[in-house]
């Protein structure tokens, strides 16, 4: 019985509903907006995105014009300020970037971002944009720390200057990563047939240390300290902010242009069945009335 | 006689269209005492219209190559008129399908529905959940994501345990070395021709079957016992327009959720369209986190909790076809569960925490600790069923009344 009922509490036990994957840093959330807000943070995404972006990585499944109408921008403002080659307005927004020249100078061809933003969800964008610092083991020295090792160089280093990361967080991931070798260990000590006392203790503690430092990290990045500039950029760090938000706005919008649309139709079509179900009720009722 | 009335009759001595229609529809007598858990067979009907519906005007624009088919499915979504509609309408109806499933099989569980003389209408409707299966599965290869490649990829390898000839097995699935265009193609044509085909003649079939025994009750008792002077069933009542008008109700209800997920959450956080299949497919990038669909996880999970492979895919198998045993694995004296001794809710009750548990294990990464627990929740799957001519017979069945409570 004893044993049903730890078994039972396990299936409710955090060891069951644990995240699948690793503390990302920083983590914080894209800052949410609607209507004309959101209109112009996209346009203003645009913008970031054709002057830095578009020109390793495609959005082959968009077009010029859809993005115009659906972005609230003219078609002759879309031809002058954000087309710079001789595509046409209903052209899809390619590039012309070799694939396999690509994949020479970055070690992989950089990938179309058409769905990127469904595919990573935005807030880990957001993040993303805003991950890249001083890492002088990289080729590029620059390394990201929502991405490790990405192949992707600090494109944005003009705006944003280039970061890293402050002592603290430093010495907190350290204390992370010794704490996980310490566990390794321990488990292979156990797994080994070792019967030496307190090692489940041992690995407790360790966890509860990785724990408190996870916090805390967390803690660090939400005040914004998880990084410090070691060089200005053209932006402020408030700026940047914004301009990352904008750009990730953008994307996803590109993911999935009908979003806004779906949504406003929709509630059309919930009250639309809602006043159907009420049609139908009410009929279902008188036909029913003479049934006992 | 009016025109149409003399229409009516030249096309009744020629074909029997009015006979078809009384049967079936007009002078079918159903229990007057259907409750909530009798929409759901109408509404999978609905469901699978919608899929054939929906799945007619994607197949217009879909290119079914390895080269083309995540741009063509990209463009349904963007450059076609609806497209995108077309599409939620018809991944989600996937998902949605199998809501209605499952629930519909419950019905049959606590009402005993299966029992003599369903035995039949149960047995036609595995087989349909067996098609099923086998249509989702190959149609959640057809966008040609990164999830559909490897989900595909493991799902195939499972044959691959047949011992001696499965690494053959596989590859005549496949069509190739490794899942390619060949094997799209191939999951086309079974996906839009042969799998509804014989969906619609199961579907069929079991109408048929439960048309000629007629429908169960939540009391689970036969209403063909007392019939009027006409040989009217006493508690029956035609299906139209009884129940037609009763199920559009349940319909609305439906397609308001259908719709508010279509609508306003068409990824369903991640169940209905999984994040990783908005990459295209690569064979060389495994996704971090294979997981099937939802709607399979129950039977994955059985899958994994057995430590041999070969063994887990025989469990796998099993705990499908141990469902089509039902009819003769439950001895009760009684069919439903209102007039069942209170063990029956027990071990019912124990059977829908074990198959949720199945469920949601199946999506996350393995454990030691949730093996364990899968491992406990699958002896108990395979318990529930096995030891039910045993169990079934526990305790005493309250009085069942002789003509049906409303």
């Amino acid at each position: 019985m004893k044993k049903i009922i730890m078994i039972l509490t396990a299936c409710l036990s955090l060891s069951l509903t644990a995240a699948e994957e690793g503390l990302v840093l920083p983590h914080d959330k894209l800052p949410k907006l609607s209507g004309d807000a959101l209109t112009i943070s996209m346009q203003r995404g645009l913008q970031v995105y054709t002057n830095n972006c578009l020109g390793c990585h495609g959005l082959s499944f968009q077009r010029y014009n859809r993005t115009a109408k659906d972005l609230e921008i003219s078609d002759e403002a879309m031809l002058e300020n954000i087309i710079f080659s001789d595509a046409k307005i209903g052209d899809l927004m390619t590039n012309t970037m070799r694939e396999k020249s690509a994949a020479n100078w970055f070690g992989t061809a950089p990938p179309d971002l058409s769905l990127i933003a469904r595919s990573r969800g935005t807030d880990w964008l957001y993040n993303y944009m805003r991950a890249f610092y001083q890492d002088e083991s990289r080729p590029y020295g620059m390394n990201n720390s929502v991405f490790k090792d990405v192949g992707m160089p600090h494109v944005l280093e003009t705006m944003q200057g280039i970061q890293t990361k402050t002592d603290k967080v430093k010495g907190l991931e350290n204390t992370i990563e010794m704490a996980k070798a310490d566990i390794a260990a321990t488990r292979k000590l156990l797994e080994e047939g070792s019967t030496a006392e307190g090692l489940s203790e041992k690995i407790e503690k360790a966890q509860e240390s990785i724990h408190v430092a996870e916090e805390e990290l967390k803690t660090l990045s939400a005040a914004g300290e998880y990084f410090s500039l070691v060089k200005e950029g053209k932006l402020s760090p408030e700026e940047f902010n914004q301009s990352m938000a904008d750009l990730v706005h953008f994307l996803d919008y590109v993911a999935e242009p009908i979003k806004r649309e779906r949504q406003r139709l929709g509630i059309w079509v919930l009250l639309f069945i809602l006043g159907f179900g009420c049609v139908a009720y009410l009929l279902k009722k008188e036909y029913w009335k003479d049934i006992h | 006689m009016t025109k149409m009335a003399q229409l009516m009759q030249w096309v009744d001595e020629r074909f029997p269209a009015t006979k078809v229609w009384n049967e079936h529809i007009a002078e079918y007598y159903a229990p007057k005492n259907f409750n909530f858990w009798y929409f759901f067979g109408s509404l999978a009907l609905l469901v699978l219209v919608n899929q054939i519906l929906t799945g007619i005007w994607l197949t217009m624009n879909y290119t079914p190559s390895g080269e083309e088919a995540y741009r063509s499915v990209e463009f349904i979504m963007r450059d076609v008129d609806w497209g995108w509609l077309l599409r939620y309408m018809h991944s989600t109806g996937a998902s949605a399908f199998f809501v209605v499933i499952y629930l519909h099989m419950f019905r049959g569980l606590i009402y005993g529905s299966f029992r003599k003389p369903r035995e039949l209408v149960w047995l036609f409707g595995m087989i349909i959940f067996v098609l099923l299966m086998a249509e989702a599965f190959m149609g959640y290869l057809l966008p040609w994501g990164n999830m559909s490649y490897w989900g595909a990829q493991v799902i195939i390898n499972l044959f691959s345990a047949v011992p001696y000839y499965g690494a053959d097995i596989t590859e005549w699935i496949r069509g190739d070395f490794i899942i390619s265009g060949a094997t799209l193609n191939r999951f086309f044509a079974l996906h839009v021709v042969a799998l509804p085909m014989a969906l619609l003649l199961m579907v069929f079939l079991h109408l048929v079957a439960l048309h000629k025994v007629g429908s169960n009750n939540p009391d689970g008792i036969e209403i063909k016992k007392y019939k009027d002077e006409n040989g009217i069933p006493l508690d029956g009542i035609p299906f139209h327009p009884y129940y037609t008008v009763k199920d559009i109700v349940g319909v609305a209800g439906f397609l308001f959720i259908f719709c508010l997920i279509i609508f306003f959450a068409p990824e369903m956080n991640g169940f209905f369209l999984e994040p990783p299949n908005f990459t295209p497919a690569d064979p060389l990038k495994t996704p971090a986190h294979i997981a099937p669909v939802w709607y399979f996880t129950p039977f994955y999970s059985v899958l994994r909790a057995v430590p041999d492979q070969q063994l887990g895919v025989i469990a796998m198998a099993a705990s499908l076809i141990i469902l089509f045993f039902l009819p003769w694995l439950d001895r009760s004296k009684v069919k439903s569960i209102r007039y069942k001794h209170w063990s029956f809710k027990l071990w019912l009750a124990l059977f829908v925490v074990a198959f949720v548990i199945l469920g949601y294990l199946g999506m996350k990464g393995p454990t030691p600790m949730r093996t364990l627990v899968a491992q406990i929740a699958t002896v108990y799957y395979f318990a529930f069923f096995l030891l039910m001519p045993w169990w079934s017979r526990w305790g005493a069945t309250k009085p069942v009344p002789e003509r049906v409570t409303h």
